[in-house]
């Protein structure tokens, strides 16, 4: 039986449009969707459905125009600016289909910012992240200096280290060959399957999908 | 975040460097003008409370700093030295000093025309390092005493060429020695004559060129004996005496003969009256240098928060908040401000030995004061200049900045 606090996302008819020069243009149209804690959930969809933009709403990248998002048993669509960054430190990560490493860090600084970001001690959890997706050897390299996979593992590594509530992570394999979006797949699965990461994916790949506990397909806005 | 303020002034090291040497170049400029206007000003006002006197008595809306001339007959010594307050004679000596101006040493310099017997208070303790003094055994002072009638005029036509000629001795300080190359038995050109150089004493006494006061009195005024401004020494204070009795002396002494009396140890006050004009306009050229370097620290960081845009994105997302990319701003200034500021004060420390030693007689002072002074100015002017910038990337959309190439 389900209970309210196996439930670590709450999406609740979300409506969203863009204005571009006062021109509305709606994208998404009374989004539902719930997450269990430890899913590990695929969103798939055409070009220029949405996806995007209710991962952007969902991670309080922008706000929701209307309708409501709870997180961990907690409102958060209504917080204010400070209050969504905090829920970003504290319940969000982020993996993203560029990388988005800092390039002035390096690829330890850059796992250790995020948890500096939040105040916390750093006693050897950035290497030991390092070591989990096997780039221990490379924590001193700036991101420059990796591959394209390796920097995917990077990111994956900086997003999880605060061991999140929940995972967004926006076409992670994107700019991958299919060996390394495998290898990241499996290490996204890996990180759900024995941290128990709530993991809520965007891809175009099918061949990726069959990995997921659900997919949702998206459809102008809205789930099929 | 100190960190990442680090990683990114080390990422752009040619930018930082200049920054740093905007910063450096401005404060340099501020230290410097500082500690030359109060280091020459401080310089002359030290050698003035050389003088064993206690009061000056100058000419009525005179400045002590500017007088030059002859201003006070020679009825005004016999009146401050028979002055008396409540009952009782204070004044010891009167000593008369007519100034004037002489070209030595690359400049313009103060001459103080003094007589012989008047010399111990000005030398004090200071040492004859060569020579002696001049008019020696004040034989020309003697001379012209000899001649003087009631009224303390003598007839000027009256006194040969050789004797004026060996009257005309001039004694120095050894900074002016230094710096002109001077020594004993060098003649200088003045008044259309030739003076000799018969003396150099330790520097630190109140004029650096010293004549006797009867030479320019004979030659500028036709031997009357009339003065630029008077150093008074004051009799020994009686035991009751209250501890304003040199301020009552002073007005009194101004009431009774008519003339302006300022303390000695006012001095200093007076100097930087006198130059407060000067004050601003050095005040407001260092300061335009620094609202310039501020301005281009400002420019700089906006630049910077445009070059990071996707960065700032990325802080977002990672959940920087508002406040932590305005401090990101604030502290990446303050630490180029303060660096600066560091160079700055290197830099004035080296303007004021390649200064000092271009130009002797400059003097420039870095007092503890003026390095706080600027590194106030540094680390404020750095986070004010950081803060439109950071108000920019702390007002980034973060969809719109990770989108950002
Ligand atoms: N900033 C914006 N301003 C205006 N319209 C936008 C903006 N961002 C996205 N859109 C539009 O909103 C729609 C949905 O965009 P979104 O990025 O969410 O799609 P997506 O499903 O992620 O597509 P893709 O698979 O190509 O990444 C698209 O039609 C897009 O053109
Ligand atoms: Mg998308």
């Amino acid at each position: 039986m389900t209970t309210i606090s196996d439930h670590i996302l709450k999406v609740r008819d979300v409506h969203y449009a863009y204005h571009t020069a006062g021109v509305a243009t709606p994208v998404l149209h009374g989004i539902d969707l719930e997450l269990r804690r430890g899913e590990f959930v695929i969103i798939m969809g055409p070009s220029g459905c949405g996806k995007t933009t209710l991962l952007n709403i969902i991670g309080l990248m922008m706000p929701a125009r209307s309708g409501t998002v709870e997180l961990d048993g907690a409102e958060v669509s209504s917080l204010d600016d400070a209050g969504r960054a905090s829920v970003r430190r504290n319940k969000l990560g982020f993996v993203f289909q560029r990388f988005n490493l800092l390039p002035v860090l390096t690829v330890e600084q850059n796992v250790s910012l995020a948890l500096r970001l939040r105040g916390d001690q750093l006693d050897g959890q950035a290497i030991r992240i390092l070591e989990r997706v096997g780039l221990a050897d490379k924590r001193h390299s700036k991101p420059n200096a990796l591959s394209v996979g390796e920097q995917q593992r990077a990111a994956i590594a900086r997003a999880v280290v605060r061991r999140p509530a929940l995972l967004l992570a926006d076409e992670p394999t994107g700019s991958l060959d299919s060996r390394n979006a495998q290898s990241v797949l499996d290490l996204l699965r890996e990180l759900n399957a024995s941290d128990g990461v709530t993991t809520l994916m965007i891809t175009h790949n099918e061949h990726l999908a069959d990995r997921a506990d659900r997919v949702l397909f998206m459809h102008d806005g809205r789930f099929a | 975040m100190l960190l990442l303020a680090i990683a990114h002034l080390r990422h752009r090291k040619l930018r930082t460097t200049l920054s740093i040497l905007a910063v450096g170049i401005g404060i340099a400029m501020l230290i410097v003008m500082l500690g030359l206007s109060h280091g020459m000003l401080n310089e002359v006002a030290d050698r003035m409370q050389s003088v064993d006197a206690e009061l000056i008595v100058l000419p009525e809306n005179e400045n002590v700093i500017f007088t030059a001339g002859a201003a006070f007959s020679g009825k005004y010594a016999p009146l401050i030295d028979a002055f008396e307050m409540d009952g009782r004679r204070v004044v010891k000596r009167t000593i008369g000093v007519m100034v004037d101006t002489l070209h030595m040493g690359g400049q313009q310099q103060r001459l103080f025309g003094v007589d012989r017997d008047d010399m111990n208070a000005f030398l004090g303790r200071r040492k004859i390092i060569e020579g002696r003094l001049f008019d020696a055994d004040r034989k020309f002072g003697n001379l012209l005493d000899s001649m003087r009638n009631e009224n303390g005029y003598y007839d000027p036509t009256r006194i040969t060429e050789s004797q004026e000629a060996s009257a005309c001795e001039l004694v120095i300080d050894t900074r002016l020695a230094r710096v002109g190359k001077y020594s004993v038995g060098d003649q200088i050109t003045f008044l259309g004559r030739s003076f000799k150089i018969v003396g150099i004493v330790q520097s630190g006494v109140a004029g650096r060129v010293f004549c006797p006061i009867q030479v320019l009195q004979h030659f500028k005024n036709a031997g009357v004996p009339w003065v630029s401004l008077f150093f008074v020494q004051l009799r020994p204070q009686q035991e009751t005496a209250a501890s304003n009795y040199d301020e009552r002396v002073a007005d009194a002494l101004s009431a009774h003969i008519k003339a302006k009396v300022e303390l000695k140890t006012a001095y200093r006050q007076l100097m930087y009256e006198s130059f407060s004009q000067v004050y601003i306009y050095i005040n407001a050229a260092s300061g335009v240098a620094l609202v310039v370097c501020f301005l281009f620290i400002l420019l700089t960081m906006y630049t910077m928060v445009l070059e990071r845009t996707r960065e700032i994105g990325i802080l977002k997302s990672l959940g920087a908040g508002r406040m932590y990319l305005l401090r990101m701003s604030v502290i990446e200034a303050v630490i180029i401000c303060t660096c600066g500021t560091i160079v700055g004060i290197g830099l004035a420390f080296g303007a004021k030995y390649g200064l000092e030693s271009a130009k002797p007689l400059l003097t420039m002072t870095i007092e503890p004061k003026f390095v706080a002074i600027a590194l106030a100015i540094g680390v404020v002017g750095g986070s004010l200049s950081a803060i439109y910038p950071g108000y920019r990337a702390a007002n980034l959309d973060p969809v719109a900045a990770l989108g950002f190439d």
